[in-house]
């Protein structure tokens, strides 16, 4: 099919890939301010204790020292969260996990600042701390919270489940864990600030969403909104991590009171000690089946352990809860999900927030209904799975851009060679193959809250374009995307268009770069700010031409009439002629998907506007000796809506897949153990298979141009997908991620591996 | 809590050396280089807080990532595990020695046609050991790529753009002898 468009569809130049490969200091860390002062963190080392008191006498004595902050120093709201505020800047009264600040110190030299950490005398007195969240929930535990430690549980309820249960063919049900899991994005967090001519706090930082990071700096400091300014520094990764405050706050605050440059940058053991990981779930899922495969009824219970505080906790629970179901229409569910509170480092977001987990435990229950009613794997997800009209577990229909069934048909062909050549190869008896699949859907924005994107579009007299949007590339591309969306809407070239990004003092609040919002919220928001300036100019030429607005098209920097080829005016004449008069050119766009908030008993509502689908397949040999398990090869088939940028695409769902073998083989965070990247591994080139991407493009209508998003998707159905052919290869499943050496060998014994003497009875 | 790793091997260091401060001779990207160095510094602590070259950086600091990844005599090292006292004599490669953005090196036009950068944190050190690589090895087949490049841990891309980055790389005509 002819791509009928000028910049949508075509990989053009990543923006920001030049600078980063002439290796331009444009990291936080990189950033050479006069003379800055080094600030470190001074934490709490306790799981949960009280602070008696806090000495700073002699860490101020130490030359080179300039200032030792505690909390009293905290003259606004000493209290963050995006979604629940519980968590201190600098501890007040209490201490609930090793990794909680106390002081803050700001020092001339690292060497001083080291000193300073070690003088500061803190005494604690210990209180009683529980790590597990299923006792933290009982009402004898240690309270972390004054509210206790159940943050929230979101019920899905819908149907009768009972009842349904009851005249169900087949019922399963099976408990899964799931692992703490580290972003180990590379660059570690980091951030730098200065005070500038006006007296504005102008704070340099690694994050996915420098609005909030303005909002929260101002929050703590309890100063004027204009009194701060936050600019995305390059971001060298985020996956979630980067959208709480992790070192803005304490940059904020020694600017505040020394207003001298600061520089704040954290060691990889601090990234790891200090910033949100993923949240390990516990998942009790039940489901029935009829005797065709086709499912009747679900019930789940969802702990999802939030260590120390929110964060983004209670949007994991939630979309957990919501996407538990898998892409598939069950009519009777009941589902509960708690978010719960424990003495562990907090968990926050993480590419895809819940629906990695929940997706390792429905893929599971679809391969052993499968397995057990003699299906295949792939039929009995056709059989399931929703279409246009289907109605999902909170009760909204699903009216266009449903393309779960296309991914599914796009793997066939793989999965049915896979099945007649690769796994009857090879000769190795103890190299067991199998293969797996996995499915998922994925809502595109927060969860049945509000979450606008607004973007600007400007002109010059010159007829030349900027783009403003708050919007944080981290590496992903919006900044590429959000460019083309503006271009084609314009009739320019993505490079002829100005971008100025991520600075709350220029650019409008374009709200986080996560749930895989940006490209579908801020690139509408783009696209409605470019379409008010193309409507400007073409009434304009409509006037000065004598034609009727109608007639006009923009192309190339020229507004023509296709019909009369004589008929025609460029945008710098139209521009100057326009701002000649004292108007100006600037132009807002805004967009704010349609959700309904979730009825809080029932969880009933519409969610999100649309949903990203996809399926991954995964050729899987594990070595039935030693445990060994090599990913061969990985087929992913991805309803994206419409691909903007398909190398784009690509890069996403590749960057997925290997962040997707990484929680299915490999990643467990073990809070006191893991303490570098000595200790934690993330997939090498070497660990990575073959990736297949198929993109699916399921235009949905409300998306610009039809695109919907990626990111989180990309990751999703990787784990369930090596995880069943593991099962497959084994002849029996593993219930707790990561399957590692360990959990592949045992499971390889107790499956009979090593001859029937050893053959386990479970 | 912040203790950097290498504090023993610091204080090892000074015991074992008469002086502080170390003055070294250097090729740096094709220029002679001379300065005094504090003696425990790393090669990555000297191009970045003393040279002020910010292309390199420090990942993880204790050789696990490659994102320091510089070249040294031909080699690909990790600049957080090699002292700056050890450059003397040596011949120093970093990003800052490829073709600035009006006139890419192949290899940098490689990855850029190829999408291999994401958010770029990784890609100083993955060009480096792409050069040497390069330099060694000029028509490397995959499994030879896969084992320069291992050390160079991405998070973003999942490598596959990586390595036509780098097939595509040994196929351009490098320019002259940088």
């Amino acid at each position: 099919m002819e791509n009928p468009y000028k910049s949508i569809g075509k990989n053009i130049r990543k923006k920001g890939a030049l600078e980063r490969l002439v290796g331009a200091p444009v990291f936080s860390a990189d950033i050479e301010l006069e003379n800055p002062l080094v600030l470190k963190v001074l934490r709490s080392g306790r799981t949960h204790a009280e602070i008696l008191s806090i000495n700073t006498e002699k860490a101020i004595a130490i030359p080179g020292v300039v200032r030792v902050f505690t909390c009293d120093d905290i003259h606004g709201k000493n209290l963050m969260g995006i979604i629940n505020r519980d968590q201190p800047l600098l501890a007040t009264g209490k201490v609930r996990s090793t990794s909680d600040p106390v002081a803050l110190v700001a020092a001339e030299t690292e060497q001083a600042a080291q000193a300073a950490l070690k003088a500061i005398a803190v005494t604690y007195e210990d209180l009683p701390a529980v790590f597990d969240p299923q006792e933290a929930m009982k009402a004898e535990a240690p309270r972390i919270h004054e509210d206790g430690n159940i943050l929230l549980t979101r019920t899905v309820q819908r149907g009768n489940p009972d009842h349904a249960f009851k005249d169900c063919h087949r019922v399963i049900e099976k408990t899964y864990q799931t692992s703490m899991i580290e972003h180990n994005y590379l660059e570690p967090d980091a951030g730098t600030g200065f005070v500038d001519e006006d007296g504005t706090l102008v704070i340099y930082a690694s994050t996915q969403n420098p609005h909030y990071d303005h909002k929260e700096v101002v929050s703590l400091l309890g100063v004027e909104n204009n009194a701060v300014r936050i600019i995305q520094a390059a971001t060298g990764g985020g996956f979630g991590s980067k959208l709480d405050l992790n070192l803005q706050g304490f940059i904020g605050l020694a600017l505040y009171h020394l207003k001298r440059p600061v520089r704040c940058v954290y060691s990889r053991e601090e990234a790891y000690l200090a910033t949100a990981k993923r949240h390990p779930l516990t998942i009790t899922m039940k489901t029935g089946v009829d005797d065709q495969g086709k499912l009747k009824a679900m019930q789940a219970t969802i702990i999802c352990d939030t260590g120390a505080y929110g964060s983004y906790g209670i949007a994991v629970a939630s979309r957990a809860a919501v996407h538990a179901t898998g892409p598939y229409q069950i009519d009777n569910v009941d589902i509960q999900s708690h978010c719960v509170y424990t003495n562990k480092p907090f968990c926050g977001a993480m590419r895809g927030f819940g629906t990695p987990q929940i997706a390792f435990a429905h893929e599971s229950q679809m391969d052993l209904h499968a397995k057990d009613l003699g299906l295949d794997p792939l039929e009995i997800r056709m059989c399931n799975a929703f279409n246009v009209g289907s109605v999902t577990a909170t009760g909204q229909t699903l009216s266009a851009s449903v393309g779960i069934v296309d991914c599914l048909e796009a793997l066939k062909p793989y999965y049915e060679k896979a099945k007649k050549s690769w796994l009857q190869s090879g000769s190795e008896p103890h190299k067991c193959k199998g293969i797996g699949v996995g499915a998922m859907w994925y809502g595109i924005g927060n969860t049945g809250t509000k979450n606008p994107s607004n973007a600007r579009v400007e002109m010059d007299e010159y007829g030349r374009v900027t783009l403003f949007t708050g919007c944080a590339d981290i590496g992903q591309g919006s900044s590429t995307v959000l460019s083309q969306i503006a271009a084609e809407t314009l009739g320019i070239q993505p490079d002829n268009l100005r971008l100025v990004a991520g600075d709350t003092g220029l650019t409008p609040n374009a709200g986080a770069t996560s749930a895989s919002r940006q490209t579908y919220i801020s690139g509408n928001a783009v696209k409605d700010a470019a379409e008010k300036l193309a409507h400007a100019l073409k009434t304009e030429a409509a006037q000065r031409l004598g034609v009727a607005v109608s007639t006009l098209v923009l192309d190339s920097g020229i507004v023509r009439a296709p019909a009369s080829p004589d008929r025609q005016v460029s945008f710098a004449d139209l521009a100057r002629q326009i701002i000649a008069r004292g108007e100006s050119l600037v132009f807002q766009g805004h967009f704010d998907p349609l959700t309904t908030p979730l009825d809080p008993e029932t969880g009933q509502g519409v969610p999100y506007t649309t949903y990203a689908f996809a399926c991954q397949l995964a050729l899987t040999t594990a070595d039935a000796l030693t445990g060994e398990v090599t990913v061969e090869k990985i087929v992913a088939a991805h309803d994206v809506g419409k691909a903007i940028h398909p190398q784009n695409v690509i890069g996403q769902i590749c960057g997925g897949v290997a962040m997707g073998l990484g929680f299915a083989l490999m990643e467990k965070f073990e809070p006191g153990n893991t303490l570098s990247m000595k200790d934690y591994h993330i997939p090498t080139c070497a660990d990575m298979p073959e990736v297949v991407p198929i993109i699916v493009e399921s235009e949905e209508p409300s998306g610009p141009f039809g695109a919907k998003g990626v990111g989180e998707p990309a990751l999703i159905p990787t784990a369930p997908a090596i995880l069943n052919g593991l099962a497959n290869a084994l002849g029996k499943r593993i219930y707790a991620l990561p399957a590692d050496l360990e959990s592949v060998l045992e499971t390889s014994i107790a499956s009979g591996h090593f001859g029937p003497e050893s053959t386990s009875s479970s | 809590m912040d203790v950097k790793f290498n504090t023993k091997l610091r204080q090892t260091i000074f015991r074992l050396m008469d002086a502080e401060k170390h003055f070294i001779r250097f090729t740096l990207n094709g220029a002679p280089c001379e300065l005094e160095t504090p003696a425990d510094f790393t090669a990555l602590e000297l191009l970045r807080d003393l040279l002020k070259l910010r292309g390199t950086k420090e990942g993880c600091g204790i050789g696990e990532c490659g994102a320091c990844t510089i070249q040294v005599d031909g080699n690909a090292v990790n600049s957080c595990l090699m002292l700056a006292c050890q450059l003397e004599g040596r011949e120093v490669w970093t990003v800052e020695g490829f073709g600035d953005a009006e006139d890419l090196h192949p290899i940098q036009e490689a990855f850029l046609d190829n999408h291999a950068v994401q958010c770029g944190f990784c890609t100083p050190g993955l060009l480096m050991s792409t050069k040497a690589l390069l330099e060694e090895t000029p028509h490397p087949d995959r499994e030879t790529i896969v084992k320069a490049i291992s050390g160079n841990l991405c998070r973003c891309t999942g490598y596959q753009q990586i390595l036509s980055a780098v097939e595509d790389a040994a196929g351009r005509d490098p320019k002259g002898d940088d």
